[in-house]
């Protein structure tokens, strides 16, 4: 039939192609409108991730051991493939895990260690950087999707990413390791060489398959791959705070509670003056000095990389010489018009106290815990602005993180209290307003130990007033503290360094001199007694 | 540590021996009086935050090996003026600028390296007000 009818043949030949086509057409766009997209098109991998496995245990097959549930192996064609005095030192490693494993002094993690731990992260999305915030002492990523090159000449505990696009998955090159980090709390590790490729394919709405291939010459025969799922966290809006080295002070008396400041409990509710409101309204938005960028919405372009003027602010919000101990700052209190803290009496006294030798312990930056809200903001130290969809995350070079979602959600049960407090935000104008509720009342102001505590309100508001500067005002409503609200005002300035990494407790080699201080005057006034 | 007042404190109380590593000021540990030039072999280079430390060996007069401390600003804040881990492994060369420490040991503040081949790198160190990176 065909060959008496070449004109039907054609036809049939070109529908049957046609239906062909459309057929795969169809189930390759069926496969990618079941994933998200971001604006750009690239899959997106925005949202709350973990994993469900036991890797952070042990990479390889293993049975149950103490704090070690047994799990499965995600070492594709296992074992790992150890060079034999490397294979050595990884048991050696595993029997002294208690001493050994980096965690175990709450070292940063490192790359791929952070992806599989028992501990949720956040990941938000921007055409040129792909952020991952941590729950785990505040750890972040950056992975620069901007074609930047990695830094040479200096390394990272959690390393250099720079990632790309191979279709739809992102590949991400990790370099410039430190030698520190371990792969789990079984003593697999690497050394400084170690090159790692990372892809994470989006599989579908609620799963990124993860890979990460392992090069490390030094320490392995050949190169191998760890294999696994990240499930979205479908029941979490938000992560919290696990602060690893604050947890572990706290919990073994190494760092003391105050109760003039911490967080009491749900049972002594505070109440905060109805006219203090008056303050917040009386705030007028700064003069814009130059142009500014603005994103697809109309919304100012925050984004970038900044560094506080902060005035030294870090060594005293009001006006302050120089002397031997503290640098001068210009003061930043813009209200009340007098430059001055309003202290109730009692904190006049207690700030007095904190400037004493014996208290320069109690300062949480002195046991590299972070900073809290606003002190984050004026630390001298570099800070970076995303803007992804539906929020503003703020990464401190100080490895601590703010993440700001602008969906207008409530703030947290009174109860939940945070180191960074809870943050909320939205447009005002061209003014990025948010408001900080749920501190714990654990962070100082600063190094002289101006005073913060747990019912205090933040309203900071972020103005570009150019380019290049943010024009900074952050509003504390205390009434555990002061006498009325009061305002502190400073520029935050565009730079073009890209974040480094402070891995802050790596070498704090002063703080036992600070609880030997503190420890002799507490024996003397014991001794007095 | 993040602490610059507290350092301070413990340099004025005398706790302070070598190395500490803060944010103290110059004149608590350091001395103005005493300026140094030292040429010398890197030992050890530690790259770290908040200061980081270069040791170096000094062949004396008498030709005896002398082991030298130089403190300089944290890593990211040698990073951001230009230096390079490769640069700085055992075996190089350099000339260090500074000062002595007050106690008079074998320790110093870097304000600058010197290369054999001329290249001269600031050590950002506290005297030059910035150990955490830009101001």
């Amino acid at each position: 039939m065909l060959l008496r009818n070449p004109k039907a043949t054609l036809v049939a030949v070109l529908i049957l192609s046609a239906a062909l086509i459309s057929c795969s057409r169809s189930s390759s766009s069926s496969s990618s409108t079941a994933i998200p997209r971001t604006a750009d098109g690239k899959p997106d991998l925005s949202g709350i991730w973990q994993v469900r496995n036991e890797a952070a245990a042990d990479l390889e097959d293993h049975i149950a051991r103490f704090e070690m549930p047994a799990g499965k192996g995600v070492v594709q064609g296992g074992p790992i493939p150890y060079q034999e005095w490397a294979a050595k030192k990884k048991i050696e490693n595993a029997k002294n895990r208690r001493t050994l494993d980096p965690l175990e002094n709450c070292y940063l993690p490192g790359v791929p260690r952070i992806m599989y731990m028992e501990f949720p992260f956040q990941i938000f999305q921007t055409p040129d950087h792909i952020a991952m915030t941590f729950e785990w002492s505040q750890v972040h990523r950056t992975i620069y999707t901007n074609g930047s090159p990695a830094l040479e000449g200096i390394d990272f505990w959690m390393g250099d990413s720079r990632g790309r696009w191979e279709g739809d998955t992102l590949v991400v090159d990790v370099k410039d390791h430190n030698d520190r980090t371990w792969f789990d709390k079984a003593g697999n590790f690497h050394s400084e060489n170690l090159h790692l490729v990372e892809r994470y394919t989006l599989k579908d709405v609620n799963t990124i398959a993860y890979e990460a291939t392992i090069e490390d010459p030094k320490v392995f025969t050949r190169p191998w791959t760890i294999s696994m799922l990240l499930h979205r966290q479908t029941d979490a809006d938000r992560i919290f705070e696990y602060q690893c080295q604050a947890e572990k002070e706290e919990a073994n008396g190494a760092f003391e509670p105050d109760t003039k400041t911490w967080y009491p409990g749900p049972s002594v509710p505070v109440q905060t003056p109805p006219e203090w409101k008056d303050v917040q309204t009386a705030w007028k938005a700064p003069e814009r000095k130059g142009e500014i960028k603005r994103l697809a919405d109309g919304k100012p372009d925050l984004q970038g990389y900044f560094m506080s003027d902060g005035g030294g602010a870090n060594y005293g919000l009001g006006f302050h010489e120089q002397d031997f101990l503290t640098p001068a700052g210009r003061g930043v209190i813009s209200d009340p018009p007098d430059g001055i803290l309003p202290m109730q009496a009692w904190a006049k006294t207690e700030a007095a106290s904190r400037k004493l030798p014996e208290r320069g312990y109690d300062d949480p930056t002195a046991h590299c815990f972070v900073a809290g809200v606003p002190r984050s903001m004026y630390v001298p130290s570099p800070l970076q602005i995303l803007q992804p969809p539906g929020y503003v995350v703020i990464l401190h070079e100080r490895m601590a993180w703010r993440t700001i979602p602008l969906d207008g959600r409530p703030h947290l049960p009174d109860h939940m209290r945070l180191w960074q407090g809870d943050s909320v935000g939205k447009w005002e104008g061209d003014t990025l307003v948010i408001e900080t509720t749920n501190l714990n009342g654990k962070a100082w102001l600063n190094e002289v130990g101006e005073i913060q505590s747990h019912a205090a309100r933040v309203v900071e508001r972020l103005t570009p007033i150019s380019a290049d500067t943010i024009q900074y005002d952050a509003t504390v409503s205390d009434p555990l503290v002061y006498t009325r609200p009061w305002t502190i005002s400073f520029p935050i300035n565009r730079q073009k360094d890209e974040l480094l990494e402070v891995a802050c407790h790596e070498d704090n080699q002063d703080l036992q001199h600070l609880k030997d201080i503190r420890d002799e005057a507490r024996a003397k006034a014991r001794g007095s007694n | 540590m993040k602490s610059y007042r507290l350092a301070i404190l413990l340099a004025i109380l005398g706790w302070v021996v070598v190395p500490v590593a803060a944010h103290h000021s110059f004149s608590a540990e350091y001395d103005f009086n005493k300026p140094l030039k030292l040429k010398g072999k890197v030992t050890e280079m530690k790259w770290a935050n908040p200061h980081a430390w270069i040791y170096i060996d000094v062949v004396g007069k008498n030709g005896k090996v002398e082991k030298w401390a130089w403190e300089t600003g944290g890593a990211n804040a040698l990073y951001r003026r230009g230096w390079r881990k490769e640069d700085l492994v055992a075996g190089t060369m350099l000339v260090i600028d500074g000062y002595q420490a007050r106690n008079g040991s074998n320790t110093a503040n870097a304000t600058s390296i010197t290369f054999e081949n001329g290249k001269k790198l600031f050590a950002a160190s506290s005297s030059q007000g910035g150990a955490s990176g830009p101001k």
